[in-house]
């Protein structure tokens, strides 16, 4: 049995370790390329939300390679379109005469037995493995933000994005926690080694749906292209803080900040839209940018609301609804222009 | 004496402003591409070259600005010392006319933006995304349809009594609907009246959807040229709309302006011989990663002077000199 898994930016190298850990046969996938995408919008249902075709994509190409096992979750907690994603794409992958497994974990509580049953590990091997995988995605999460403060400011353009890409390659072949912890100490030696101008720079936050914000090759790298051009980017939505909101049960507390706006939830992660918008207003940031993917429900009910907070404070804010038919072109004049309304808002802001 | 020339090279039309140091425009012009920007942009350039001569020999190019859809491949033809975005071009051009200036209305031949000013400056833009219906591409196919010439095609509208209402969501479905008035009798002025109504309603629900817009208002951008167009605006807007000078080239003028305001110590710019050289460009794809960027390079007289469109700099931060 050879396992693969959809393409999500950096946790890819995540979830790799983790079926690693579980001396899983997997075949990880391939990152997305505008090739991968042409091959699952093909085969994909027309008017579906754009990650499932991402998705189907990275799935045929892992295909191509051997792995017949899809490990797929839907909906770990959140409500949207994503429950259906596993059935949808099992049925569309049959159809098209692809004849794969699919283990998919959804919202019951049986990730373990299902665990158990493709992978045959103990129970203390499972927990071992999932403290295992936290701590990665811990670090992943880490170096982002950490490149998201360097790159506005090193002296040298590229250069956190070099040390990044090296890290990413060297996190692969990472097989005991030990060295999990000693290769967090050396990135981040070598980040710190990067000649920075310490300066204030003007500050963006980033919210939308999940899989969009966080997967790079499908907002366009837009934290790189934000952070070359001299804005330091902030992102509240990650993997870790959809689960820790999960076990948290932080739903009901953000339900209750933003009562004014919207009184009951729109599924996904529209809620934490609304939150997150008003943080960043409050924590004086000099502007918003919301990525969505084409046909995303949640991200699309909460857009006139983001709107109107926008025209209420003033705060610059920008909406980018991200598919197959978008060009790079168009996305590249949007942020530049973006960039320089940041730029006239922040230093109004300096001079008062 | 110091000119500063800005260049706008959009999807159909290119665009040639000169100032001098006080923001006077010494020189414009506005042509068509016809779909080959580089040959356009020597072709011009050659003309300016000719009005110098002709008019002031002495006036020396000091700063060069590119702005428009192609405003990588202009600035790395012509030598830009800043490339700069359309929407901050025209916001620059519009509120250095008008400088109470609140909201920038622009058409051009294939994008539709709207930018909304305070003091003078961008506060926020929008641009139309996936749909092309209202910009001048349409109005050029639809004209051309009906056998019109652009240049008239706003002086029919102005004759027209009774508009008809044409549907506007979609331009597949606004040629069906409008083929489909011609076919039960509405006179031609009452259909291109209806059709720029409702492309002005399209606009206004698309592009500008949630932005307020307050006066004073300027239209610009090739379409402004239509008086069809600004004659539907006013009756939606029900507000006085500014077609102001230079509304053609208000970005190529806004981004001369910006060269204007942080002169470089020494300008990029090539010189005028670039109109005379052999300028090609020709892609290949790397296969240095799963990436497989789609690299364009860019070669004067068989000599690469730039290459683009990698994600990771791998070609385009090499030495061209």
């Amino acid at each position: 049995m050879k396992i693969t898994f959809p393409y999500w930016g950096n946790y890819t190298v995540a979830f790799e370790l983790l079926a690693k850990k579980l001396n899983l046969e997997v075949v990880p996938p391939e990152k997305t390329t505008p090739r991968t995408i042409e091959k699952g919008v093909k085969i994909a249902p027309e008017m579906y939300c754009f990650p499932l075709k991402v998705n189907l994509g990275n799935f045929l190409e892992a295909i191509e390679k051997g792995a017949d096992t899809i490990v797929m979750p839907t909906a770990l907690g959140g409500s949207c379109r994503l429950r259906y994603y596993a059935f949808v794409q099992d049925k569309v992958l049959k159809e098209n005469g692809k004849n794969v497994n699919f283990v998919i974990f959804d919202q019951s509580l049986d990730i373990f037995s299902k665990l158990k049953k493709i992978s045959g590990a103990s129970f203390f091997k499972m927990i071992e493995a999932t403290i295992f995988t936290l701590k990665a995605l811990n670090i992943i999460e880490k170096l982002e933000k950490k490149a998201q403060y360097l790159r506005p400011r090193e002296i040298e353009k590229g250069d956190t994005d070099r040390v990044l890409i090296s890290a990413f390659r060297r996190m692969r072949e990472i097989e005991k926690f030990s060295e999990l912890l000693k290769f967090e100490k050396e990135i981040m030696k070598e980040l710190n080694q990067i000649k920075i101008k310490r300066k204030k720079v003007p500050r963006v936050g980033i919210l939308g749906e999940i899989y969009t914000v966080c997967d790079h090759v499908v907002n366009f790298e837009i934290e790189k292209k934000l952070g070359n051009l001299g804005v330091e980017v902030h992102r509240e939505m990650s993997l870790l803080y959809h689960l820790k909101k999960k076990i948290f049960f932080k739903d009901f507390f953000i339900q209750r900040k933003i009562k004014p706006y919207l009184g009951s939830t729109v599924g996904g992660h529209g809620r934490d839209a609304i939150y997150e918008m008003l943080k960043y207003v409050k924590k004086g940031f000099d502007g918003v940018i919301q990525l969505l993917p084409s046909f995303c429900m949640p991200e699309t009910s909460v857009r006139p609301i983001l709107e109107k907070i926008h025209q209420e404070t003033g705060i610059p804010f920008l909406s980018l609804s991200l598919d197959e038919q978008v060009a790079e072109a168009g996305i590249d004049t949007r942020i530049e222009a973006f960039v320089d309304v940041v730029k006239n808002y922040y230093q109004k802001k300096q001079k008062t | 004496m110091k000119a500063y020339l800005g260049i706008d090279v959009g999807s159909l039309t290119v665009k040639f402003v000169l100032i001098d140091k006080k923001g006077e425009v010494l020189y414009w012009n506005y042509e068509r591409t016809g779909g080959r920007p580089i040959e356009a942009i020597q072709r011009e350039l050659k003309k300016l070259k000719e009005w110098i001569e002709n008019h002031n020999p002495k006036i020396e190019i000091s700063g060069v600005g590119t702005t428009g859809s192609a405003r990588y491949l202009a600035g790395v033809i012509v030598g830009a010392d800043l490339i700069k975005n359309e929407i901050t071009a025209h916001a620059k051009g519009a509120s250095f006319l008008v400088p109470e200036v609140r909201t920038v209305i622009d058409i051009g031949g294939q994008d539709s933006k709207i930018i909304i000013l305070e003091n003078g400056v961008a506060v926020d833009f929008a641009m139309n995304y996936l749909c092309a219906a209202g910009t001048g591409s349409f109005l050029d196919a639809q004209a051309f349809r009906l056998g019109i010439p652009i240049e008239k095609f706003g002086e029919l509208v102005l004759k027209s009594k009774k508009p008809t209402t044409i549907a506007s969501r979609c331009t597949v479905f606004c040629e069906s609907d409008m083929i489909h008035k011609q076919q039960i009798g509405h006179k031609v002025e009452d259909i291109v009246a209806g059709l720029c109504e409702g492309l002005v309603r399209n606009y206004l629900s698309n592009v500008a959807k949630g932005k307020k817009i307050l006066s004073p208002i300027l239209f610009v951008g090739g379409v402004s040229e239509n008086v069809g167009m600004r004659w539907a605006f006013e009756k939606a807007l029900g507000q006085k709309v500014i077609v102001p000078k230079y509304n053609k080239v208000m970005g190529a003028f806004g981004v001369a302006l910006l060269v204007k305001e942080h002169p470089p110590q020494k300008t990029k710019f090539r010189g005028f011989e670039i109109s005379d050289m052999d300028i090609k460009c020709d892609s290949f794809q790397c296969k240095g990663c799963p990436n497989q960027c789609e690299v364009i390079e860019a070669k004067m007289n068989d000599k690469i002077i730039a290459r683009w469109g990698d994600r990771c700099g791998r070609w385009s931060n090499l030495r061209y000199d």
